[in-house]
């Protein structure tokens, strides 16, 4: 993104045609300004604007209109009043007000907060991605809004009530991995947001505020053409349900939670058969209806019924007996979810043997190598594979691995994209995917067993990854686990030259593998590492390129505070978020988690108060071997260094870092009073 | 998670390796770290030196790191990140003591449901710890703690959305009946729009009398359903655990019947 310069105030009278703001901000050598200027004088601009205007609303991409707006001011001007859909990838980036002020017109926002890691408990609750000041900015600036799409964001009852009250228009509502809500601020997005077309609660954690938010919606036909709540751990009004399905003729996709039972499912197919997309809910019975009804429902018949689904999830509860009703849609089916149900291979290879068409397939791993081998001798089409853990554990059986693996690169050739658990593997299996696999965009592989060499050979997976890296030229996410040597980061280094995202877990053996990384991989945008053996010289290897990226994310690394410090120092753009322990001696070093990221408007002002989070612990009776304080700090060298401001600790644990040489007395005051470090 | 109940299990066995009289060194070596800590402060304008291991604190780092173990929310509490630092040759050689936060990288409710459709088929059996991932990993659910307040739901009968009201910010019944007034009277009129003509809001009297329309209620710790203003003040709020607006005709009906969700939800 670009800096703002203030423009110059152009008094030029407004232009017929064109509704832009009165504040012409562009420079331009023919029109010097303040006093009036002729007609014939700015026709041509006007002509110019204008035109652009109308060429530039065309454009979808963000990358291309990233490229426009770098043209020259006038076209920076015209793609920010033309730019309806905006993407921020990181929400501590900028500041809302910086958003508001450079696009004027923006319908729809798409906005991601925490990073990835956050989701595996890595990061302390309460850390922030708060949806609130940039909805309480956008309620003023945006009252069109008619779109947004959080990722990873907290978002409150009262930042939904003041969506649902400042935007008329709103039509979509999307919420992934999203948490800080409950039913209520649902009920009354459902009840205030007219025209709302799409209302998507895809993993997020709503609390239940029993609230029967189904019979909020308005009474007469809604405009709903998509309505996800499967991960809404909360009993619903099936007759509301059944209620609001019946008058919303534009439903496409509807996905229940696991609160809906085949009975109640059976009941909406036969009144919603326009369905492409479906969540099946529990998908088992209700204890009590089916004892009380003499005959089942004919489920295959309303399964039957719904020739255009071909998108199939839910299965929360499944129960087994009941899945050969769905055979008759599965001919149709170009997706299909089965990560919640523990099926046999047995079970399973019936209903993947009519799967012809599809796309994309997620399943836990119960369906073992057998039911891959399966889904790669029936799957032709295959893009998208995901494989969960039923056992998530590190010891647990795996009933998937390198056979099932070695399967789906035989079968399905065409596959981009696949994520993998399993709890042995070999290089031979990943090498096959490497060189059968050549349209893979995404290789997700994860040996759960910290440190597994390939279980044949006992080497290193290195070649395996290498192999990846070198034959899939379009990859551009990695995820590698297993036994790593530096030699493997050497490849990815090399040939990794699209990867944009990289995730990496116990591995490598030296500074050596991240620097290869580092100093390789040109498109790298979001790095996430955990448990491995990179420090400081690794880290100060990139500082070539920390701008060019969204966030490095390092944890249980060897880093230390002063070279934190440095980078801080050295990148005044670049926010440095420091986790370190608490406790005052020799380990105040110590880095536990280093998070940064680029940003325009400077550290964030809503960082954690510290203690951030204290826990007792229950078999320890001493206080101050209990007490887990996480001291949190946000790093921002500016060029000039401004006064001090003490953070204030707990129980006197304040980890900071500061600029030694000017606050040298005022540490020392502030350490008389209680703070052992104080920070500005 | 998984990592962290496991941990609470381990952790006395841990704590063992801790000397009895190294157990304060918290405590002991304050006055002794407040000098170091001010020979740090002094200043090196050269590159940061905090990597260089002082003799004898390899040991404590490592069993620093194990006391972070015990929290069930702590980051990436792992037992052999500390050694990184000096061996950074030996890092795949480290046998794993015990399980990790967040690993594998599985994130919490597919852990949780899948316990559900487990009992449905004997496939696998299920683990023992799966349970315990419920509750930590529901415990994790962050209702966003609000220090000091003491907040209870309160529902209104006619009103299908809810509120929440704190009681540490009330001293009396009074006090709570006028709130109780001022969250709903909004509300109730916006119910009643289609009824009557004329924004009329009239006020929400008589809760606690049994005089007005409505009656407040509330339901205990023990999960009984109670009329509110017949024990002290202080009793009432160390009791309470959610409110409840009826209406005065349904008293009757409304204490004897179940609060089951299920039955509400049927309406």
């Amino acid at each position: 993104m670009s800096e703002d310069e203030s423009p110059p105030l152009d008094l030029r009278p407004e232009p017929p045609c064109s509704s832009s703001s009165a504040v012409d901000s562009t420079p331009n050598k023919s029109r010097n300004c303040i006093s009036s200027s002729t007609a014939s004088q700015t026709f041509p601009d006007h002509v110019l604007e204008n035109v652009l205007e109308n060429v530039l609303q065309f454009l979808d991409s963000r990358c291309d209109r990233n490229a426009a707006s770098l043209v020259c001011k006038l076209w920076w001007k015209v793609e920010a009043l033309t730019r309806s859909e905006v993407f921020i990838g990181n929400c501590y980036a900028l500041s809302p007000a910086r958003l508001t002020q450079r696009f004027k017109r923006v319908k729809s926002l798409v906005l991601k907060g925490k990073p990835r890691f956050a989701d595996f408990n890595l990061m302390p609750p309460d850390w922030g991605a708060n949806f609130a000041p940039w909805v309480s900015t956008m309620a003023k600036a945006y009252p069109w809004l008619e779109k947004v799409d959080l990722k990873r964001i907290f978002v409150t009852d009262d930042d939904l009530a003041l969506v649902a009250e400042s935007f008329p228009g709103f039509k979509e509502l999307i919420l992934v991995c999203c948490e800080g809500f409950g039913t209520s601020g649902i009920a009354i997005v459902a009840n205030k947001c007219r025209k709302l077309k799409v209302l998507d609660l895809i993993e997020s954690e709503v609390t239940d505020d029993e609230v029967d938010w189904i019979s909020c919606f308005p009474e007469d036909v809604t405009c709903l053409e998509s309505l996800a709540f499967d991960c809404v751990e909360a009993p619903i009004n099936f007759k509301a349900l059944e209620g609001l399905v019946g008058r919303s003729p534009f439903l496409k996709k509807l996905r229940l939670n696991r609160f809906v039972s085949l009975e109640e499912l059976h009941r909406l197919l036969l009144g919603a058969p326009q369905l492409t997309s479906l969540g099946t809910g529990s998908f088992s019975h209700d204890n009590e209806a089916h004892h009380q009804s003499e005959q089942e429902p004919d489920y295959a018949a309303a399964f039957l019924a719904c020739k255009s689904v071909v998108c199939l999830s839910g299965f929360r509860e499944l129960m087994p007996e009941y899945l050969p009703a769905i055979f008759p849609v599965c001919a149709n089916l170009t997706s299909l979810n089965f990560s919640y149900a523990n099926i046999s291979p047995d079970m399973f290879k019936p209903i993947i043997h009519k799967c012809h068409k599809l796309q994309v397939f997620w399943a836990l791993d119960s369906i073992c190598d057998e039911g891959l081998q399966a889904v790669a001798a029936t799957c032709k089409e295959l893009r998208e594979l995901r494989i969960f853990p039923f056992d998530p554990r590190e010891d647990s059986e795996g009933p998937v691995s390198e056979l099932g693996l070695q399967a789906i690169s035989e079968g399905c050739r065409k596959l981009e994209s696949i994520l993998y658990f399993c709890q042995r593997m070999t290089n031979a299996a990943v090498i096959a995917m490497s060189e059968n696999c050549p349209e893979l965009t995404v290789f997700r592989l994860c040996i759960m067993g910290r440190h597994r060499p390939d279980h044949v050979t006992g080497k290193p997976m290195d070649e395996g990854f290498g192999a990846i890296v070198k034959n899939c030229k379009k990859l551009t996410r990695l995820a590698v686990s297993g036994l790593l040597t530096d030699q493997a980061f050497r490849y990815m280094g090399e040939y990794g030259k699209l990867i944009r995202t990289l995730s990496v877990a116990f591995a490598g053996d030296s500074d050596m593998a991240l620097r290869h990384v580092l100093e390789g991989c040109p498109r790298l945008q979001k790095l996430e590492i955990r448990d491995s053996p990179f420090g400081d010289v690794a880290l100060r290897s990139g500082m070539h390129r920390y701008y060019n990226m969204r966030f490095v994310w390092m944890s249980a690394c060897s880093l230390s505070k002063g070279c934190c410090k440095d980078v801080a120092r050295a990148m005044p753009n670049l926010v440095v978020e420091v986790i370190g322990s608490d406790d005052d001696d020799d380990n105040r070093d110590y880095v536990e988690t280093l998070y940064m990221y680029r940003s325009l408007d400077g550290p964030r002002k809503d960082a954690p108060k510290f203690p951030l989070l204290r826990e007792k612990a229950p078999c320890i009776s001493d206080r101050s071997c209990s007490e887990v304080e996480q001291a949190w700090v946000c790093l921002q060298y500016q060029r000039r260094y401004s006064s001090l401001e003490p953070l204030r600790g707990g129980t006197g644990g304040v980890k900071a870092i500061s600029n030694y040489g000017l606050v040298l007395e005022g540490m020392r005051r502030a350490k008389a009073r209680g703070f052992s470090d104080v920070s500005h | 998670m998984e990592g962290c109940s496991r941990n609470g299990e381990i952790c006395p066995k841990l704590l063992n390796l801790i000397p009895q009289g190294r157990r304060n060194w918290l405590q002991d070596d304050k006055t002794s770290v407040y000098s170091t800590e001010e020979k740090k402060l002094e200043l090196k304008l050269g590159p940061p030196g905090g990597e260089e291991d002082e003799d004898g604190t390899s040991i404590l780092r490592r069993i620093k790191r194990e006391s972070k173990d015990k929290s069930i929310l702590c980051l990436a509490g792992n037992h052999f990140s500390p050694s990184s630092t000096t061996n950074k040759t030996t890092s795949h050689k480290r046998t794993a003591p015990g399980p990790v936060v967040g690993w594998p990288p599985v994130r919490s409710f597919r852990k949780n449901l899948v316990n559900g459709s487990a009992s449905k088929l004997g496939n696998e059996s299920t683990s023992k710890n799966q349970k315990c991932d419920d509750e930590s990993g529901r415990g994790k659910t962050m209702e966003p703690k609000r220090e000091g307040g003491m907040f209870v739901k309160i529902n209104m009968y006619g009103v299908p959305i809810g509120r929440k009201v704190d009681l540490s910010a009330h001293n009396s019944y009074e006090q709570l009946s006028f709130t109780v007034d001022k969250l709903f009277r909004g509300l109730l009129a916006a119910q009643r729009e289609s009824s009557s003509f004329g924004e009329e809001e009239k006020p929400i009297t008589g809760l606690l009398d049994g005089n007005g329309e409505y009656t407040l209620t509330y339901e205990d710790n023990e999960g009984d359903k109670m009329l509110v203003g017949d024990v002290p003040w202080h009793m009432f709020v160390s009791s309470v655990k959610r409110l409840r607006v009826i209406k005065s005709s349904e008293i009757s009906s409304a204490l004897t019947y179940g609060n089951g969700k299920q039955e509400k939800m049927r309406s």
